[in-house]
């Protein structure tokens, strides 16, 4: 989410507002909103507080030009800065449910915390509500959003009658889906929504994923959340973060997904975001890919032997053998992509994922190099 | 939670390379050492942690507890392996007549042109085509057999169009399948395929000079005439419209490759070298046509060597034997080949109307008749299908293709792949349950399972490519 530098009207009352212009309130306007109303002159902020003299209670006033229209934003009462939850120019929004975790991975980039953060739900419902365009795409994340429970069921139940076009992406572990009483409470009836569950799995073994995850017992509490997914013909993305325990064994356990969990709809293989966790573990997460390229060959193999579709996420494709950049995709969020001055020069820079701006207090996926030529 | 490493239930066997073989419960595979062997049993913690690890995602090691995952997993694994028997008979054969203008050294049960008297009752065929319906199954493919049933060519029609009147309200996927020669084959007849998107199954056994001796008609030009059939019918019905099968005869033994490059030539994409069964008339001319299992071995490895090559050479060809052992070993989606069912597929999956008047559990079942063996009638054309499913000999079948429950299928590794075969049994000792290991049935799939195994341990990347290929359910649903 960005933070941006921002002035507020000091009456503002804390939670979710809509970035709205002068000219547009009175076409968007309702009573069961809130508005932020961006003006750059004092006079605009006069009319604002005229307004609301007159009965609009619901609207209050930031100077300047920081947001654009259609933010929902809300202001940080302790830096008083503004912070944008959703954005509609963004290709990817995502909304972050709970920061509690119940694993622990090596590579997390949202480390968990363990303050209760109930609040966040009721945040991403209003935030919902005041979604002016639906978006194509919506994910939720955490932290674990499966640890909601029926709040989880809310959120989705709110996105499918009030955005019903919205596909849904739920970032889940799915660990607590083995246990039948969360899953029907999450899953139970119809789920209105087009769901896709992105769901995380880094061994072919359980001693292998629990290392990574840090959590014993999660690789079975996982598989058996697959299936109960797989019963009610859910759409699943595994997700597979390319840190090197996992790399070694990345073949096999390809292979374990293709034998076993052929009904997954695609394989994503991420390259680590440098921050969080993966900075304090560091000897297990820093690797250049490109010393990979193998590896990565041999398992997109072995997925194609069992017709199981993958992908490449946050990989730049400097970093990947040039058969696999078919596979690679422009998956970094906006507000966090970046390119260094080396990609200037090169001339796929257009198709390329890119860099997570923190790579600098962290490290690139691999050493950047410009691709000048592509020989078709 | 712990993570000391338990041996689970698996089956071992010395391939003829020399080297083991396990198989788990799940149909997954493991290439072990001796020593590996016998840490796995006694000492799995002493296996190397990277070598645990691969064991555990084959299903040969797992843990004491806390497996509520994998265990999940191990019983869809196993279901999945089941699912095409369980769905309700999905192939129904329907044998409009034995008349056929060849005249087939091989040939089980063909009767001449004259010879009107093997023909079925309009009143049978139409029981049957309501039958069909009777089954469960959502997914239905109805198959004419003969005799030539092209030379029936009307009662084909009438059948097709019953069927296809009747699924306009029961909205199933029919799929027709016409067993031929081809010889009858005119405009008319491809019309009414295409409307009714039939396939065409023939044979061609070799180039023409095999094939002619194979299978002789007066004017000694079969070959010719198929092949002319072929063209006909991918002009007018379609392209990918028809399937070629080959029947392996002493003749052929020293022709691997003439063979298949004649079907190259033809333009096929799947070529399956069958040996030849022990039904009908092939038991009787048993001295003219019988070869040793090593004789066809080594035909079957020359074939599908010619069959690698091809590939290589970028000709996309599928050897079918070869396609139906691997997707025993490398898929997890079973192709549901009827012979390798247990319990066997044989009346819970495929049904034959024949021209009798009764109901058969199998094309060979069928063929039995002709040599005189009447015991494998389910019943008449007519009764209710769950009469015929819950007959006492369909009882006796199932019972006979039980792997867990047969002296020498019990403990085999391969029997997560393979399965008795009890009409085989019956046409070999008139028994559907002879001790397993002394049936054709048994030693030949042991010889193929054993090959693909040894092939599979040497294969390189290219070869397992293609292998996976092949292995991939719906490869041979056409024939």
């Amino acid at each position: 989410m960005r933070r941006i530098p921002a002035q507020f009207e000091n009456s503002m009352p804390p939670g979710v507002h809509r970035v709205v212009d002068l000219e547009q309130l009175a076409l968007e306007w309702t009573p069961h909103l809130f508005f932020l109303v961006q003006a750059d002159s004092d006079e605009g902020g006069e009319v604002v507080r005229k307004l609301r003299t007159r009965g609009l209670h619901n609207i209050c006033w930031s100077p300047g030009k920081a947001f654009e229209v259609g933010d929902i934003v809300i202001r940080d009462t302790r830096t008083g800065d503004g912070v944008v939850l959703f954005r509609e120019s963004d290709v990817h929004h995502s909304l972050l449910l709970t920061n509690r975790c119940n694993s622990y991975c090596l590579m997390c980039s949202q480390p968990p915390t363990k303050h209760n953060d109930s609040w966040l739900v009721q945040q991403t419902l209003d935030v919902i509500r005041h979604i002016r365009r639906s978006p194509v795409t919506i994910g939720f994340s955490g932290g674990e959003p499966l640890l909601l429970g029926p709040d989880l069921r809310r959120v989705l139940d709110a996105i499918s009658t009030q955005h019903p076009t919205s596909r849904v992406e739920v970032l889940t572990n799915g660990r607590l889906l083995s246990d039948p009483r969360v899953a029907e409470v999450v899953l139970q009836g119809c789920l209105a929504s087009s769901i896709r569950w992105l769901v995380p799995l880094y061994g072919h073994a359980d001693f292998v994923h629990d290392f990574v995850v840090q959590s014993p017992g999660a690789f079975e509490q996982t598989l058996a959340g697959l299936l109960t997914l797989q019963a009610r013909k859910q759409f699943i993305q595994l997700r597979i973060v390319l840190i090197e325990p996992v790399l070694q064994i990345l073949p096999k356990l390809c292979g374990f997904i293709g034998r076993n969990l052929p009904f997954v709809h695609e394989v994503a293989l991420m390259a680590c975001e440098p921050i969080g966790f993966a900075l304090a573990n560091r000897g297990q997460c820093e690797v250049d890919l490109s010393d990979w390229g193998a590896t990565l060959c041999d398992a997109g193999k072995v997925l194609d032997r069992h017709s199981v579709p993958y992908l490449f996420m946050n990989a730049p494709l400097c970093a990947l053998p040039r058969q696999l950049w078919p596979r690679a995709h422009k998956s970094i969020s906006d507000w966090k992509n970046t390119f260094p001055s080396e990609c200037d020069r090169c001339v796929v820079k257009p198709q390329c994922s890119g860099l997570f701006s923190w790579h600098e207090r962290g490290w690139k996926p691999t050493k950047i190099r410009a691709i000048e030529e592509v020989s078709l | 939670m712990s993570y000391a490493p338990v041996p689970l239930p698996f089956e071992v066997r010395r391939l003829p390379d020399g080297s083991l073989l396990a198989v788990a419960e799940s149909g997954d595979h493991a290439f072990l050492t001796d020593d590996e062997l016998s840490l796995l049993r006694h000492e799995p913690a002493s296996l190397p942690l990277e070598r645990q690890a691969e064991l555990r995602a084959l299903f040969l090691l797992g843990s004491a507890q806390g497996n509520i995952g994998t265990r999940q997993l191990l019983t869809s694994r196993q279901a999945a392996k089941r699912e095409t028997v369980q769905g309700g008979p999905a192939l129904h054969i329907i044998v409009p007549t034995l008349q056929c203008a060849h005249s087939c050294r091989y040939c089980q049960v063909s009767r001449a042109l004259d010879d009107a008297g093997h023909t079925i009752s309009l009143r049978d065929l139409e029981a049957a085509c309501d039958t069909v319906f009777e089954s469960p199954a959502s997914a239905l493919t109805v198959e004419f057999q003969g005799g030539d049933p092209l030379l029936r060519f009307d009662l084909v029609q009438h059948a097709i169009r019953r069927i296809a009147n009747h699924n306009k309200s029961e909205r199933r996927r029919v799929r027709f399948v016409v067993a031929s020669t081809l010889h009858q084959l005119d405009e008319e007849m491809c019309a009414l395929f295409k409307e009714y998107n039939v396939f065409l199954s023939t044979s061609i056994d070799g180039p023409a000079w095999l094939h002619n001796r194979n299978r002789p008609t007066p004017s000694r030009d079969s070959h010719q005439r198929t092949t002319v059939g072929i063209d006909l019918a991918r002009r007018c019905v379609g392209a990918q419209s028809v399937a070629a099968l080959m029947t392996t005869t002493r003749q052929s033994l020293g022709h691997a490759d003439e063979i298949v490059d004649e079907y190259v030539r033809l333009g096929f994409k799947d070529i399956f070298l069958r040996p030849l069964s022990l039904y009908g008339f092939a038991k009787r001319n048993h001295s003219v046509l019988d070869y040793t299992r090593d004789d066809f071995g080594q035909f079957y490895l020359r074939g599908l060597e010619r069959v690698l090559h091809w590939n290589r050479q970028g000709v996309a060809i599928r050897e079918v034997y070869a396609s139906i052992v691997l997707n025993k070993i490398l898929s997890t989606f079973d192709s549901g080949y009827v012979d390798l069912q247990s319990p066997t597929g044989a009346g819970s999956s495929v049904l034959v109307y024949n021209y009798d008047g009764y109901v058969y559990p199998s094309d060979e079942a069928r063929m039995l008749v002709e040599s005189g063996d009447e015991s494998l009638r389910l019943g008449r054309i007519g009764q209710p299908l769950k009469e015929l499913l819950s007959s006492r000999l369909q009882r006796d079948l199932i019972n006979a293709s039980l792997t867990h429950r047969t002296p020498g299928c019990d403990h085999c590794a391969y029997n997560k792949f393979c399965a008795p075969n009890p009409i085989d049994s019956q046409a070999q000792f008139g028994t559907l349950c002879a001790p397993v290991l002394l049936t054709d049935h048994c030693r030949r799939h042991m010889w193929f399972f054993d090959t693909f195994f040894v092939l599979l341990r040497k294969a390189d990347n290219e070869l397992l490519d293609l292998f996976y290929r092949w292995a991939t359910p719906t490869a041979f649903e056409n024939l």
